[in-house]
């Protein structure tokens, strides 16, 4: 099968957790507005691969584990632990359509709560999560 | 919509078991029927199972060799249906698990298992009656207790078959 798009993963990751914390803003990679805003999320796509199987068709391709890092920023304790909770209910085990009519088809979302911590520098709490998605291909 | 064309991800697919305590298996036609096999693809009779085994057909070969013959022969028989080791987290109280514990006591009950995979949009459904054989419970420290049984498919007794 093809090759996945990684601009569609990107586009999908950004809908399904908007919707999943909103009002809570949702931002790729960085906000700059981070001295003004309580609550944020970014989050980072990695590891997008599909393992190539034998055979000179450059088609012959099977399913992608992409994995993208959720960090919650707040300036609350307790809020960073809650909208981790509630991103882990909505996402951990899912299985279905993933961000919108437009996105895709996933069989499984793994949400790993990996850990929290504080930043001094802009006196935000955080909390990192990673999630694996296994997108049929 | 027929088939799923994709490569499928492991975790596509589920095992379903058909409910009640003296089940009527499905015919060999009737396994080979989206409608009838669909209507028994429901939540409710989903078995909550680690991991799905793999499922089809064994190889079966008869070998001859004949001396003085140059070359041996290997033909193909009709392979039978492959028997299952399922591992499920245990429950005591799972419905699904307590029926099939009861098979595993009884020994005689044919019953419908159902394994379906899907790619969110076309599903593909394997179906066949079989007999619980094995049922233990693992419950080693250390990770979560364990229910492990074997079913056993009955010869000829299963179909593949699709959404339309």
């Amino acid at each position: 099968m093809s090759q996945n798009n990684p601009a569609t993963y990107a586009q999908a990751i950004q809908y399904q957790l908007a919707s999943i914390v909103t009002p809570i803003p949702v931002y790729a990679n960085f906000n700059r507005n981070f001295a003004t805003e309580t609550k944020f999320i970014t989050w980072n796509l990695r590891n997008v691969h599909q393992p190539v199987f034998t055979g000179i068709n450059q088609d012959n391709k099977g399913i992608d584990r992409p994995i993208f890092q959720i960090s919650i920023f707040t300036t609350l304790f307790e809020d960073a632990m809650n909208v981790s909770n509630l991103i882990l209910q909505s996402l951990h085990g899912y299985s279905g359509q993933f961000g919108g009519a437009s996105g895709f088809y996933i069989a499984k979302a793994d949400v790993d709560w990996l850990y929290n911590t504080y930043d001094n520098e802009i006196g935000l709490q955080q909390v990192i999560l990673d999630c694996t998605l296994d997108i049929p291909t | 919509m027929a088939l799923p064309n994709k490569i499928l991800p492991g975790f596509s697919a589920s095992l379903y078991a058909q409910p009640t305590a003296t089940p009527t298996p499905l015919t060999n036609a009737a396994l080979a029927t989206v409608a009838t096999v669909a209507a028994l693809a429901i939540p409710s009779n989903l078995v909550n199972v680690e991991a799905v085994p793999a499922f089809g057909q064994d190889d079966a070969v008869a070998s001859f060799s004949i001396a003085g013959s140059r070359q041996s022969d290997k033909i193909p028989t009709q392979s039978a249906p492959t028997s299952l080791t399922i591992t499920a987290p245990w429950n005591p109280s799972d419905a699904q698990l307590l029926i099939l514990r009861g098979d595993a006591y009884n020994g005689t009950i044919d019953r419908t298992f159902i394994i379906s995979a899907t790619d969110g949009t076309n599903t593909i459904y394997y179906a066949f009656n079989g007999r619980v054989s094995q049922f233990q419970i693992d419950a080693q420290p250390g990770a979560e207790a364990k229910a492990i049984f074997t079913v056993h498919p009955r010869g000829n007794q299963f179909g593949w078959s699709n959404t339309v």
